[in-house]
């Protein structure tokens, strides 16, 4: 249904706001057809009251064709030919009921055909205000959405940050470590305060530097490599032009505790996580490779994360950044393209 | 008595703090030492030790596997930083479940758990190994199965599993042209598999959706499923209504 036949308070203005409308259409029908103010109002009224449903007709219109991805040609000639079948209507309604007046009235059928042309105009014009006015809304809604469905992936990102097993196991570690090397113990409680500090730091901006998302990763690695031992390599071979571009924060930290957790984890004999970032003019490629074995049990859902990442990039990028997933034999690869630059 | 221990923790420090904490007692005796779920298994069959420590997410079998595959009566006792698997583990008859990390006082708390355990002779292993595979949270089901093969373990992806059939105490897994043998009821398995994927045709056959070509009439009240291998499954009146609701439901 239409939104503003949704509540009665809009409804009520969609209304009101017909009264000046309806004003200038009984003023036209006066002027061209020399018609008495009454008789103005008398053949109007009923007219103006139809047009003003029909002027919200456009809404379903606009949106079965919508601007940017129709047609020029398709959008004018659907408008055009609605335009005219329902200013015809409402043409038709004026001219009955001027007809059921004419007994009153003598001569005011007649009268009011040389009012048409003109009439007709004007009714074809505020229909097309009408269109236009539906074209802004749906435009300022859709806009609206995209910005709903950032922070929302915003917020998910956060949420999903602060894994608690990832906290437990390395408090775990921590613990080991007490009585085994006290200073590395210490050197672990830095790395994984740096690490939260930074990544509590980080998620509060919309926008990192590659350079500072990868250090933060690299933040999250160090933890772990106490956890892993020798089963965690890592290999990156990072372009430096990559270190200005711009990307949405938190955007690849996921990635590496999926290559971690999914990865990793699961191999008896560990693995190596490579990392490649290049730049090429506006875009940034970036790639995280890891080995993993597709026997390993299950290690609970992984699609999530990723669907979050894809919601991300889509509400922030449109269609121009794309996220590419590639599963080979032994090794799981997950591709990301983004323009080098941040939109505004 | 000595207690005769096997550690299961793909994470040497963890596998530490659990042999530090150990070293204080001294009717402890430490066997081994795994990183995997297979060492884990072949390790406790072997070894048949009086207690087991285990970690549930590890490579090659996760800890919930590693208890379907023990056949000695070790008491068990998880170790792991997730808490969503509490309710599995008491259900797979674990004896105490320690949140990593966890303190001194805590772990001599499960120790003495176990030891009143064994004081008391009770059998160990006291649930159905079916109730171990039942315990699952709902719409959570197995994505394969595991079945020891000799002193080896064999893993079939649930994908891979064309049908089971009921042998006395056993059920038999067709894959991949092969027959597998596993201790366990047809009911447990079908409880662990899920529900859309796998349909009780008869009271003896489960049968992967994806590999009946067709379903023919045979006599009255009774039916064949035809796999796409040919294979000839019989199928009862409830086996024919569960798969016309699977199938025809859609």
């Amino acid at each position: 249904m239409h939104p503003i036949l949704q509540s009665w308070r809009r409804f009520g203005l969609w209304m009101a706001a017909w009264v000046p409308l309806g004003a200038i259409l009984i003023l036209v029908a006066r002027l061209s057809g020399h018609l008495s103010f009454i008789e103005a109002v008398g053949a109007m009224t009923p007219a103006v009251v139809v047009m003003a449903f029909v002027c919200l007709s456009p809404f379903y219109v606009c949106r079965s064709l919508p601007l940017r991805s129709t047609a020029r040609e398709k959008i004018l000639i659907n408008h055009l030919a609605a335009a005219f079948i329902l200013s015809g209507g409402v043409l038709l309604v004026g001219r009955f009921t001027a007809s059921l007046l004419t007994p009153s009235f003598l001569g005011l059928d007649a009268r009011f055909g040389s009012a048409v042309p003109m009439l007709g105009l004007v009714v074809l014009m505020i229909y097309f205000v009408a269109v236009a006015l539906h074209y802004a809304a749906l435009e300022l809604e859709a806009s609206r959405r995209a910005e709903i469905l950032a922070r929302d992936a915003q917020l998910r990102a956060l949420k999903a940050q602060v894994n608690p097993h990832f906290l437990f196991n390395s408090l775990n570690s921590i613990s080991a470590l007490t009585t085994i090397d006290a200073g590395q113990a210490r050197e672990m409680c830095v790395r994984l305060a740096d690490f939260l500090r930074t990544s509590l730091r980080l998620g509060e901006r919309v926008t990192v530097s590659f350079a500072e998302e990868m250090a933060l990763m690299k933040m999250y690695l160090d933890v772990e490599q106490v956890r892993f031992g020798s089963r965690l390599r890592l290999k990156q071979e990072i372009d430096p032009a990559c270190a200005d571009c711009d990307v949405p924060a938190l955007l690849i930290q996921p990635l590496v505790e999926n290559a971690v957790k999914h990865g990793i984890a699961m191999m008896a004999e560990g693995g190596e996580i490579v990392l490649c970032g290049q730049r090429e003019q506006d875009w940034l490629h970036f790639s995280i490779t890891n080995p993993y074995d597709p026997e390993a049990p299950s290690t609970g859902r992984n699609g999530l994360g990723l669907r979050n990442i894809r919601d991300r990039l889509e509400s922030r990028y449109g269609g121009s950044a794309r996220m590419d997933i590639k599963v080979e034999e032994r090794l799981y690869s997950v591709a990301l393209t983004l323009p080098a630059r941040a939109l505004r | 008595m000595n207690l005769r221990v096997v550690i299961a923790d793909d994470e040497e420090l963890a596998r530490r703090v659990l042999r530090e904490h150990l070293r204080g007692e001294t009717d402890i005796e430490v066997v081994a030492e795994c990183s995997n779920g297979f060492e884990a298994v072949k390790a406790v069959n072997e070894l048949k030790p009086d207690l087991v420590f285990l970690d549930v997410q590890m490579p090659k079998l996760d800890g919930f596997e590693v208890i379907e595959l023990i056949d000695s009566a070790a008491a068990v006792v998880f170790v792991t930083a997730f808490d969503q698997y509490a309710m599995r583990a008491f259900d797979a008859a674990a004896v105490d479940y320690l949140l990593k990390p966890y303190s001194a006082e805590r772990f001599r708390a499960s120790l003495e758990r176990v030891r009143v355990r064994m004081r008391e002779a009770k059998p160990v292993a006291a649930v159905a190994p079916d109730l171990r595979l039942a315990s699952r949270a709902p719409g959570d089901y197995v994505e394969r199965i595991v079945v020891k093969d000799g002193p080896k373990v064999h893993v079939i992806p649930a994908g891979k599993l064309d049908y089971a059939e009921a042998q006395d105490d056993y059920v038999a897994l067709r894959s991949d042209g092969r027959v597998w043998l596993k201790q366990q009821t047809i009911s447990g398995l079908e409880a662990a598999l899920d529900p859309r994927r796998f349909i009780r045709l008869h009271r003896s056959y489960l049968v992967n959706v994806e590999r009946i070509a067709r379903i023919d009439a045979n006599t009255k009240d009774t039916w064949l499923a035809v796999l796409t291998d040919g294979t000839k499954i019989p199928v009862s009146r409830g086996g024919y209504a569960r798969f016309r609701e699977i199938v025809g439901g859609e």
